[in-house]
C-alpha cells in the first residue's frame, strides 16, 4: 500500500512537469510577444515592455519595414472554410453511421474508405488533389478544392464520433416512436437527434478545429486566396518577428472563448430537458 | 381481426419465428407464452413490422399489412425495456403520438390534454405528468409505457414481457391493472411472457411457441389441463414428464412398468401433474386404478398456500409433488426416505413420439 | 378450437410483395454521399498520384507519356534514400518518445485519479495547446531552443552549464523535441481513455491473490491499455510520416524528410518526382498502419 502511494506521488510529480513541457513554449511565447518593436526580435532578452506588437496585429502600429500580418481576410476565409467543413461533414458522418447502425454487406471496406480520410497524410492528399484538378483544368481555390479535402479530413472524426454515440444509443425508443404512429423523418428530428445533440456537438467541434487549422491540405490546393494557416506559413520563409507570438496569444485566448462557447451549449442542452418539463408544469396550473 | 398466415422468419438461414398461422379476436386478452429462444419477440416484432417476414402475411380486418411501415400499422407496442424517451416529461411522452403520428395527429392542444389527463389517471400517475422519466421507479415507468401507447387508441396493444423487469410484488398489482385497464377500453392485447403463471392467469386465450411454432393456441384452462405438446406440458412446469416405451402391460420407464390409460399404446411419454399426484409409504401395493413408483425424498419447498415435495425417481430424475396446505398439512421426511408416489391411471397423459398428446377415452370423453 | 396449430409447411409461404424502394435501399441511399465523397476527393487523387508517378517530366510541366524515369531518379538518388531513412528514423524516434513520455502520464490520468471531474481537467489542460495553431506551436520553439533561448538562459542562471548548448536549435534534435511536445497528447487521450475504462474491481481481485503491483501492471493494465497504445501510435504515426513543416521550421531546413521534398518538388512544378515521394512515403504509411491495426481491431474499441 505504502508502495502505491510512492508511485502514486512519483506520477503527479511526472504529470505536473509533463503539463509544464506543453505549455512551457506558449509561457515563453507569451512573454516574448511583449517585446519592444519594431526593433526587438523574437528571442531574450526583452529590450522593454511593450504592446507594440498587438496594435502591429490590428495595424494601429505606425508603419514600418515590417509588413503587417496579412490576416483579415484569411481570417474570415478561414472561419467560413471551417464553418463549411463542419456543416458538411457532420452531416456526412451522421448519414454514415446512421447507415452503420445496422448491419450491411461491405461495411468492412466502407468502415476502412472513411477511416482512410483521417489516415493518409494531409501533404499527399493535397499532392493528388492539386493533379486532379490540374489535368481537369479546374482552378484551385480554398472554397472548391481545399474545401472537399477538409471534409475528407474531419468526415471520418465526425463519423468516428456518431459512430460512438449511436453505439450507445438504445434503438427501442425509436421502435417506440414509430410504433406510436410517429414516421421515421419526424422520429429522427424529435427523439434521435434531441438524444444525440451532444455527440453531435462534439463531432461539430472536432470539424471545425481541425479544418480550422488544417494546413497540408490546404498549401497545394488552396489556390492564390489563402487561409489563416497559410498566411502564418508565408512568414516562415521570410523572418519571424514577434508579431506572431503576439497572434499565437490572441488565437489561444480566442480558443478558451470557442471552448466556453462549446461548454454553454452543452450546458443548454442538458438544462433544456429540464425547462422543457416545468413549461409543461405551467400549462397544467 | 388480425390474421398471421404462414408468417416465418430466419436470422442466418435459423428459423426463429416458423410458419406461424393464427388469428387474434378483437376484445381479447391473448398472451404468447414460450421459453427464452422460443421466437416470441420475434414474432411480436413482426407484428409491429419492426422485422421483416421472410414468408407469410399478416392480415388487418381484412386489409394486408405484411409490408406496411411500423408506423402505418395503427398497432401498439410496449416493450420490455420501456423506451419512454428520455428528453421529455411524462406528459410529452404520453402526448407524443397524438401530436406526431403521422394518421390523424391530434393538433388542438386541449384536446391532447384531456386525453393525456384521462388516461394518466387510468394508470393512476396523474400527479406526476410533470416529472422526467429518469425521475419514475420501474412500475411508474412500466405505466407510462403503456399510457402512452394506449392514448394512441391502437387496434391491438402488443407487450413484450411488460412485466418482466418488475418485482414480484409490483408485477401481481401490474397483472391485475392490466386486465382492468384493457377491460375499461375494450382494446385487444397481445401479451409476450416466459412466466407460465402470468400466462395462464391472464389470458383469455393462450399461444405456446415452441421453438418458432405455434404448438398450441387455447384457454388457459385447457391449454393447462391437456397440453396438445409434450414440450407444451414441459413449459408449464406442472408435469412430471417420464420418458420411456408402451409395451405389452404397460409403460415401460427404467425399470419401472407403469399402467397405461387406455387407447395409449403408443405412448412414449407419459406426464403426471405435480397436484394429482401423492407420497405413500413404501411398498404397499398400488390401490386398483392407481399407478406406483418407489422414489426417495430430497426436500420440500414451502409456497405458502402450497408445500412442493422433492423426490428422486429411480432413473434419477426429479419427481415433484404438490400439496395444497387446506387439503392437508406438510409431512416431514428424513432426506433420502424410500417413498412410494402414486397417482391415478385416469389423470395421466401419454404423448406419442411426435410429442403430440394421445387422445385416451377419458380425454375424449372429457371433451 | 384449432388445439395445435398448422404443423405442415403453409401454402402461404409464397414470396410476398415487395415493399417502397425507399425501405429496401435505406443503407445505400444512407452511405451513398459519404462514399461518392472519398471516393472522388480521396481515392481518386491518390489514384493520380500513382498514376502521375509514371508520367514524363520536362523541366515546368508533365506529359502523360508513361515512362519509369522519375522513379529511377528517386532511386539512384543518395539525397531521397537518405531522406528516407532520415523520415523513418525520426518517426521511430518520435513514436518510442511519445509513447516512453506520454504513458505515465496517461497511467496517473485514466489509474490514479478517480474521480471523473479532475480526469476531465487534467485531459483538457493536455489538449488546450491544441487551440493554438500548430504553426504557431511550432514556432514557438525556437525562443525555447535557441541559443539564447529560455532553456539555455534558465540552466546557465542555474549554473548547470557555462556555455549555450548549441545543439538545440536548427538540428534533428530541434525537430524531435518539436515533434514529441506536439504529438504526445494524441498518445496520452487514447492510453488514459483505455485505463479509465479497467473495472476497479479486476485490479482489486489480482490484489487479492496477492500479486504485486509491478506484477498487477504487467499481466492486467498494460494488456487492457494496449489498444490504446495502438491507437495513439496510429495517430502519432500518420501525423510525423506527412511532417514537413516542423521540420522546415525547427531545422533551419537542414533536416529533409520526405514531406520536405513534396513540397520543394512542387513548389518547383516537379509533379512527377513529388508523385513518386508520395507513392513512396503512401507505402510506407500502408505498411506502418496495417502492421499496427492487425494488433487491434480499431471498429470493436469504439
Amino acid at each position: 500500500m505504502h508502495h502505491l502511494k510512492v508511485t502514486r506521488g512519483a506520477l503527479a510529480v511526472y504529470t505536473a512537469l509533463f503539463i509544464l513541457f506543453l505549455y512551457g513554449p506558449f509561457v515563453v511565447m507569451g512573454i516574448l510577444s511583449f517585446q519592444k518593436g519594431p526593433e526587438g526580435g523574437p528571442q531574450f532578452p526583452i529590450l522593454e515592455w511593450s504592446t507594440f506588437w498587438y496594435s502591429h496585429i490590428f495595424g494601429f502600429a505606425p508603419p514600418s519595414r515590417i509588413a503587417p500580418l496579412p490576416i483579415g481576410q484569411a481570417l474570415t476565409r478561414s472561419l467560413t472554410l471551417a464553418f463549411a467543413t463542419m456543416v458538411v461533414s457532420t452531416i456526412l458522418g451522421t448519414l454514415t453511421a446512421q447507415a452503420f447502425r445496422t448491419k450491411f454487406r461491405g461495411s468492412g471496406v466502407v468502415f476502412y474508405l472513411v477511416v482512410l480520410g483521417m489516415m493518409v497524410p494531409g501533404v499527399l492528399l493535397g499532392l493528388g488533389m492539386a493533379l486532379v484538378a490540374d489535368q481537369l483544368g479546374v482552378a484551385r481555390n480554398w472554397w472548391s478544392t481545399a474545401f472537399v479535402l477538409h471534409v475528407v479530413y474531419t468526415f471520418p472524426f465526425a463519423f468516428l464520433v456518431m459512430l460512438a454515440i449511436f453505439n450507445r444509443f438504445d434503438q427501442s425508443v425509436e421502435e417506440a416512436a414509430w410504433a406510436l404512429g410517429v414516421p421515421p423523418g419526424r422520429t429522427f428530428r424529435k427523439v434521435t437527434f434531441p438524444m444525440i445533440f451532444p455527440g453531435v456537438l462534439s463531432a461539430m467541434l472536432f470539424a471545425f478545429t481541425l479544418s480550422y487549422d488544417e494546413f497540408p491540405r490546404t498549401l497545394f490546393t488552396g489556390g492564390p486566396n489563402v487561409t489563416m494557416p497559410l498566411a502564418i506559413y508565408g512568414t516562415f520563409a521570410v523572418e519571424i518577428h514577434p508579431n506572431l507570438f503576439a497572434f499565437g496569444v490572441l488565437t489561444t485566448l480566442f480558443s478558451f472563448a470557442l471552448l466556453t462557447v462549446y461548454g454553454v451549449l452543452m450546458g443548454a442542452s442538458v438544462r433544456r430537458a429540464r425547462l422543457r418539463a416545468q413549461g409543461v408544469q405551467e400549462d397544467i396550473a | 381481426m388480425m390474421e398471421l398466415t404462414g408468417l416465418t422468419r430466419r436470422f442466418d438461414g435459423v428459423p426463429a419465428v416458423s410458419d406461424v398461422t393464427l388469428t387474434v379476436r378483437d376484445d381479447e386478452y391473448l398472451t404468447l407464452l414460450g421459453p427464452s429462444g422460443a421466437g416470441k419477440s420475434t414474432l411480436l416484432r413482426l407484428i409491429a413490422g419492426l422485422e421483416r417476414p421472410d414468408s407469410g402475411s399478416i392480415r388487418l380486418n381484412g386489409e394486408d399489412i405484411t409490408h406496411r411501415p411500423t408506423h402505418t400499422r395503427g398497432l401498439g407496442f410496449v416493450q420490455q425495456s420501456y423506451a419512454l424517451f428520455p428528453h421529455i416529461s411524462v406528459f410529452d411522452n404520453v402526448a407524443f403520438g397524438l401530436r406526431n403520428r403521422l394518421v390523424d395527429p391530434v393538433t388542438d392542444e386541449t384536446g391532447v390534454k384531456r386525453r393525456v389527463d384521462a388516461m394518466l389517471e387510468l394508470v393512476g400517475l396523474s400527479d406526476l405528468g410533470q416529472r422526467m422519466p429518469g425521475q419514475l421507479s420501474g412500475g411508474q415507468k412500466q405505466r407510462v409505457s403503456l399510457a402512452r401507447t394506449l392514448v394512441t387508441e391502437p387496434k391491438i396493444c402488443l407487450l413484450d414481457e411488460p412485466l418482466g423487469a418488475l418485482d414480484a410484488n409490483l408485477r401481481e398489482r401490474m397483472t391485475v391493472e392490466l386486465r382492468r385497464i384493457r377491460e375499461a377500453l375494450g382494446v385487444t392485447f397481445m401479451h409476450v411472457t416466459g412466466n407460465e403463471a402470468e400466462a395462464l392467469a391472464m389470458g383469455d386465450r393462450m399461444i405456446v411457441l415452441d421453438r418458432g411454432r405455434a404448438v398450441m393456441i387455447d384457454a388457459p384452462d385447457t391449454v393447462y389441463a391437456r397440453p396438445a405438446t409434450v414440450a407444451v406440458a414441459k413449459f408449464l412446469n406442472a408435469y412430471n414428464v417420464l420418458d420411456g416405451k408402451a409395451e405389452i402391460g404397460g409403460f415401460r420407464h427404467g425399470d419401472v412398468l407403469l399402467p397405461l390409460p387406455e387407447g395409449a399404446a403408443r405412448a412414449a411419454h407419459y406426464a403426471v401433474r405435480y397436484d394429482l399426484a401423492s407420497i405413500e409409504p413404501a411398498g404397499g401395493a398400488p390401490a386398483p386404478g392407481r399407478a406406483a413408483m418407489p422414489a426417495a425424498f430430497i426436500a420440500r419447498e414451502f409456497l405458502g398456500s402450497r408445500v412442493v415435495y422433492f423426490l428422486h425417481r429411480p432413473d434419477g430424475g426429479v419427481f415433484e409433488v404438490e400439496r395444497h396446505l387446506s387439503r392437508s398439512d406438510p409431512v416431514d421426511h428424513p432426506k433420502d426416505a424410500a417413498l412410494t408416489v402414486t397417482w391415478a391411471v385416469d389423470d395421466v397423459l401419454a404423448f406419442d413420439a411426435s410429442g403430440r398428446l394421445i387422445e385416451t377415452r377419458r380425454l375424449k370423453g372429457a371433451a | 378450437m384449432d388445439a395445435t396449430a398448422a404443423a405442415s409447411p403453409s401454402a402461404y409461404a409464397a414470396p410476398a410483395p415487395r415493399e417502397s424502394f425507399w425501405r429496401r435501399n435505406r443503407h445505400y441511399l444512407l452511405l451513398a454521399p459519404g462514399v461518392i465523397w472519398m471516393t472522388l476527393f480521396l481515392i481518386a487523387p491518390l489514384a493520380m498520384m500513382v498514376y502521375v508517378s509514371f508520367w514524363t517530366q520536362t523541366t515546368f510541366a508533365i506529359s502523360p507519356t508513361l515512362t519509369t524515369r522519375s522513379w529511377e531518379m528517386f532511386l539512384s538518388s543518395q539525397t531521397y534514400l537518405d531522406a528516407l531513412l532520415r523520415t523513418l528514423r525520426l518517426w521511430l524516434t518520435v513514436l518510442a518518445l511519445t509513447f516512453v513520455i506520454g504513458y505515465p502520464t496517461a497511467l496517473f490520468i485514466g489509474q490514479f485519479v478517480r474521480n471523473k471531474t479532475t480526469q476531465t481537467v487534467l485531459l483538457v489542460a493536455c489538449v488546450i495547446p491544441f487551440w493554438t495553431s500548430f504553426l504557431i506551436r511550432v514556432i514557438a520553439w525556437r525562443p525555447m531552443l535557441g541559443r539564447e533561448g529560455a532553456i539555455n538562459i534558465v540552466l546557465m542562471r542555474l549554473g548547470l552549464i557555462d556555455e549555450p548548448i548549441a545543439v538545440l536549435l536548427f538540428t534533428e534534435l530541434s525537430v524531435i523535441i518539436g515533434m514529441v511536445q506536439i504529438y504526445v497528447v494524441f498518445m496520452v487521450g487514447p492510453v488514459a481513455f483505455m485505463l479509465s475504462r479497467i473495472d476497479e474491481s479486476l485490479i482489486e481481485a489480482s490484489r487479492d491473490l496477492g500479486a504485486s503491483a509491478w506484477t498487477i501492471f504487467r499481466r492486467v493494465i498494460f494488456p487492457l491499455s494496449l489498444p490504446g497504445v495502438v491507437v495513439g501510435a496510429i495517430f502519432v504515426s500518420v501525423m510525423v510520416l506527412g511532417e514537413f513543416a516542423t521540420a522546415s521550421a525547427l531545422s533551419g531546413r537542414q533536416v529533409n524528410l520526405l514531406g520536405n521534398i513534396i513540397v520543394t518538388q512542387v513548389g518547383s512544378l516537379r509533379w512527377a518526382l513529388a508523385a513518386v515521394v508520395g507513392v513512396v512515403l503512401t507505402g510506407v504509411m500502408v505498411v506502418v498502419i496495417a502492421a499496427l491495426l492487425s494488433l487491434v481491431n480499431l471498429r470493436r474499441e469504439l
